[in-house]
């Protein structure tokens, strides 16, 4: 039964794909034939113990990254600038996506907020969502004992 | 030659999204191949390509010139813990690839390359070529 509720039931990205995610004032539109819709590209993991939302951010310093939680609201800002002191005729060729830009991100009930971590390198941010310890995978132990009868039309 | 421009070709072979990804090399992984993004500005002193290689080390990227084709390739690992489930995925985990063909007004000895942050930074000087060069004429 692998069918958990939850393998479908939370998906923090339905929200954003409905107005929140997106590129504000971008400099620059997306290249034509690139379907990234909203910016930063993120994915999403679940790794046991932790969730991992990890964020394509390259040329940004981790000091230029502005995160926040409120609640259940993880949001992400920041503003991608051009070097400066380069007219828009010395570009031969403009395809990266820069300017400001914004996504914010619903956190299921299952993280533990105050464990939240984060970190930066190689222009990929990372950030650790800790399950609260309800929704951990528990080993549980069987151990014998008086037993209960099976009941009869179930088996094992 | 009076302020030579500097020539990049880009290649135009971008993968087509859906598409079948490039023909897997027998023995190689088959990994994606993502075509990064680049700006290409002109400097005082030649081209400036920067092309957005996020999670790409100096260890995995490579920076090739064969001929007048420039190409840079990293080949990613994907840095996550083992066992890591992908529940939403908004960008491919790949290797990235692409390629340039170089005017001949570059000077191909004094390319450099630096990557910092996921942008690596290629700097093609502008060949002295075009320069008046006095020669000497022995008598």
């Amino acid at each position: 039964m692998s069918g958990m509720p939850w393998d479908r039931g939370w998906d923090p990205f339905r929200e954003l794909q409905r107005e929140v995610g997106r590129l504000i004032g971008s400099i620059d539109p997306f290249p034509v034939g690139r379907r990234v819709a909203v910016y930063p590209p993120m994915n999403f993991y679940d790794a046991g113990d932790r969730y991992l939302l990890t964020a394509q951010l390259p040329g940004m310093t981790s000091d230029q990254i502005e995160l926040t939680i409120s609640g259940e609201t993880l949001t992400l800002r920041g503003e991608r600038k051009r070097a400066e002191g380069i007219g828009d005729e010395c570009y031969r060729r403009q395809e990266r996506p820069m300017g400001r830009w914004s996504r914010t991100v619903t956190l299921p009930d299952r993280v533990d907020n105050d464990q939240v971590s984060a970190s930066f390198a190689g222009g990929i941010l990372t950030i650790a969502l800790p399950k609260a310890e309800a929704a951990r995978p528990r080993h549980i132990a069987v151990t014998n004992g008086a037993g209960i009868e099976p009941n009869g039309g179930r088996g094992a | 030659m009076e302020n030579p421009t500097i020539q990049v070709t880009v290649a135009t072979r971008r993968p087509v999204p859906g598409a079948s990804e490039a023909a897997p090399v027998p023995g190689e992984r088959t990994a994606p191949t993502i075509t990064p993004p680049i700006d290409i500005h002109e400097g005082p002193d030649g081209l400036i390509l920067e092309a957005d290689l996020p999670g790409a080390t100096e260890q995995n990227l490579r920076v090739e010139l064969e001929e007048n084709v420039l190409s840079l390739h990293a080949r990613m690992e994907p840095p996550l813990p083992e066992g890591a489930r992908l529940l939403h995925e908004e960008y491919r985990l790949g290797d990235y690839q692409r390629s340039f063909i170089l005017g001949d007004e570059v000077d191909r000895d004094r390319i450099t390359a630096e990557l910092t942050h996921g942008v690596l930074r290629l700097t093609l000087p502008r060949a002295d070529r075009g320069r008046t060069r006095r020669i000497e004429i022995r008598s």
